[in-house]
């Protein structure tokens, strides 16, 4: 129903068209504009190269070390351990670098090499594809030396200049020579000037983690929904820890750092923080990447008070992050593997886009479904994540949860926490009722997004990574969900009690809790109709009867 | 004699406040749509273009959540889309008496999405509309058109979304366009 304020009047109704009609906005202004990739000391990562040269106390330019014509990344890495004698081990050491990792409490090794997503699948046989966003070079399969010093990829988290990219298929590194990218359109990337990135390095930013963060699930948006190139120079209203005018923080400010391991986990997340401010530099081994590390146990003061009553049930994020992908970048939102193969009249692949110029359709990969300003999806969790690993056996007939979020109302340890749940159609094992690894970039014979062999890719995948395969492939559905936890809004865009607090609110359907104005009691609403009624009735006797008597009397 | 005035000052004041309560389902509709916000305004241009047998032309798509966002807030995406036909607008305007009416012009159909996550369209009542403002005739054709460009076939693939600017350039005595 609409507001109270748009009824009546015919002219209060044209005074808001018209109001319409004079915002000069269309909607090819819906693409935020991509940041300008520009050499030297110019603004590209929100803070002028120059400017942090001021505030550094090394002008890397000056290095001898550095002055030197590079031939590629590990020659630049060599100079960088020359002085920093100590990075590479540190690196050695991350989640990062070995993208493996073993959950203490459930015991489950997972990592970025071990699980299965819903999204590109696996890593495992596309290796040269996906270490794009490795922070080493040359991991082209199984046989990588994570021992190798020069082997970690400095530039690419403390590259200032925004000419440091690394291309899929080039197993992590960049473009040495002149090279056609994006495949066949025509465009050529020219040579990476290591040597003028290697001068300007400074500290980390929202675009160089964001080279790879940002682009999660091989594009912009596509992963995530939280986390996408709008972050790269956000306005206030987008985030409001990050706006580029105002607070201006770099993912580092809460993802704090020690000796290269970054604080934070979407393996093994944070989901309650209930231990208040942790101070800068405290030796407690605590996630520092909370909002209570820094707001505290009881955020909220003087007429929002009250909310410090929710906050042992809801995460801050709940109310704080209204909608994911609001920089009006598209974010995925399903993937139906089944329908990839399908050719155009000349047998050709094809790509087919929708009303707003996302691929919905790729011969390569199947269907896809993308949003925008997207409501989250809420669910008690505590922390607790459980996987489908590549030997968990799945039950086909229901949808497979790839990471089960756990917790409970009932559990001390859970709030209720947005997400986003991504939904999927992917291949698995008929005969084994696996999940299976498939083979789609690396290897010419196999690889699907060559030949369309679906069969061959998964056979030649599961073979790679020494998985048992039946030989026979079906189609599952998956769900797999993220924590959102960026895209924090200013206090005057949160969610507003009414949405919550009301029939078919955002948490109607969260089990185990009553909210009021969400939950009903049926028995107990028709005792206040009754009740009602009835004083109604009272009410007219009353005065009927007072009426008469005074007739009576007059 | 007292007792027929209070009846009919009460059946006045009760037809009132139905009215005053039931004034915006009247003059406004509200559908919810199976797709996206893009693809439902993408669909109802498309819908327009194929009624251009009577004279509807896009005349624009407009942003205004974009405004906002621009201006530092938060809120769910909308588009308006705007098409005009002169076989309708030519009547209204060609009489002094109507012309007021321009101030409705183009026809907005606003698509946008709720906090519940799903995208609704928002049209005008016209067959309502006309007859307040004596122009029933004309507007209860828009009406039906109104209905096709909000009936889609789901077996059409989504079209693209048309980014046109909106019509009418030059103002009065400028240079003629096809829409408003």
């Amino acid at each position: 129903m609409l507001k109270f304020k748009y009824k009546g009047s015919l002219l209060a109704l044209t005074f808001v068209l018209s109001i319409g009609m004079i915002w000069p906005v269309h909607a090819n202004d819906a693409k935020a504009p991509e940041k300008a990739v520009v050499s030297g000391a110019v603004d590209v990562f929100g803070i002028a190269v120059d400017e942090q040269k001021k505030k550094s106390t090394a002008d890397h330019s000056k290095f001898k070390e550095l002055q030197v014509d590079f031939k590629d990344g590990p020659a630049v890495t060599k100079a960088c351990i020359s002085c920093h004698t100590e990075a590479s081990k540190q690196l050695h050491k991350t989640k990062h670098w070995n993208w493996d990792y073993i959950n203490a409490d459930t015991k489950q090794h997972l990592g970025k090499k071990n699980v299965i997503n819903n999204f590109c699948t696996s890593v495992p046989s596309n290796y040269k594809f996906c270490t794009a966003c490795h922070i080493g070079y040359g991991w082209e399969d199984e046989n990588f030396d994570f021992t190798a010093e020069e082997k970690v990829d400095c530039l690419v988290c403390h590259d200032t200049t925004g000419n440091y990219k690394k291309l899929p298929g080039l197993a992590g590194h960049p473009n040495y020579k002149t090279m056609e990218w994006p495949p066949h359109s025509g465009k050529f990337r020219a040579p990476t000037d290591l040597k003028q990135v290697a001068q300007a390095v400074g500290k980390t930013s929202r675009a160089t983690c964001g080279a790879c963060h940002f682009r999660g699930g091989g594009g912009d948006a596509v992963k995530h929904g939280d986390l996408d190139s709008s972050l790269t120079t956000p306005d206030r209203y987008l985030d409001v820890h990050m706006d580029a005018k105002g607070l201006d923080f770099s993912c580092s400010k809460c993802h704090t750092s020690d000796s290269h391991e970054v604080a934070g986990s979407r393996y093994q997340p944070t989901a309650v923080d209930d231990k208040g401010t942790l101070i800068r530099g405290s030796k407690e081994e605590r996630n520092a990447a909370t909002c209570v590390a820094c707001h505290g146990n009881v955020p909220h003061f003087g007429e929002f008070a009250k909310m410090n009553e929710h906050t042992d049930k809801i995460a801050c994020q709940t109310c704080h992050i209204p909608a994911y992908a609001r920089g009006n970048k598209q974010t995925k939102m399903s993937w139906d593997w089944s329908t990839l193969g399908k050719m155009d009249d000349q047998g050709h692949a094809m790509k087919i886009k929708g009303s707003d110029g996302s691929v919905i359709y790729d011969s390569k990969k199947g269907d896809f479904t993308f949003d925008h300003y997207v409501v989250p999806e809420y669910q008690w969790f505590n922390g607790e994540v459980e996987f489908t690993l590549a030997d968990t056996k799945i039950d086909p007939t229901k949808v497979v949860k790839i990471n089960s979020f756990k917790g409970s109302y009932d559990d001390g340890k859970s709030r209720i926490w947005p997400t986003k749940v991504f939904r999927g159609k992917q291949m698995f094992d008929k005969g084994n009722n696996t999940l299976v690894v498939t083979s789609l970039s690396d290897d010419p014979e196999t690889a699907l997004w060559k030949n369309f062999d679906i069969n061959k890719a998964v056979e030649y995948g599961m073979k790679y990574a020494g998985r048992d395969f039946s030989g026979e492939v079906g189609w599952v559905e998956t769900e797999m969900s993220w924590p959102i936890t960026h895209m924090v809004a200013p206090k005057e865009d949160v969610v507003e009690c009414h949405q919550c607090h009301t029939e078919n609110g955002r948490l109607a359907g969260i089990e185990g809790i009553y909210i009021p104005g969400t939950n009903t009691t049926p028995l107990l609403d028709k005792l206040g109709f009754i009740v009602a009624f009835l004083t109604l009735i009272g009410v007219l006797i009353h005065g009927a009867i007072r009426y008469f008597m005074h007739k009576r009397g007059g | 004699m007292l007792k027929a005035v209070v009846g009919f000052i009460t059946g006045i004041v009760f037809i009132g406040i139905v009215g005053w309560n039931m004034a915006d389902v009247m003059m406004l509709r509200e559908v919810e749509s199976p797709y996206g916000v893009e693809e439902t305004a993408a669909r109802i241009q498309r819908n327009m273009q194929s009624l251009s047998a009577n004279g509807w032309t896009l005349s624009g798509l407009r942003n205004p959540a974009k405004a906002v966002a621009n201006s530092g807030m938060n809120v769910p995406p909308v588009l308006l889309v705007e098409g005009c036909s002169t076989k309708y607008s030519g009547p209204i305007l060609k009489n002094d008496a109507t012309r007021i009416l321009s101030i409705l012009m183009p026809c907005t159909i606003t698509v946008y999405k709720k906090d519940n996550g799903k995208t609704y369209i928002g049209l005008m009542n016209a067959g309502l509309m006309g007859k307040m403002f004596g122009v029933g005739d004309i507007m209860a054709q828009v009406a039906k058109d109104q209905e096709i460009f909000i009936t889609f076939d789901p077996k059409k693939p989504a079209p693209p979304l048309i980014k046109t600017s909106p019509g009418g350039g030059g103002g009065a005595g400028g240079k003629a366009s096809d829409g408003c």
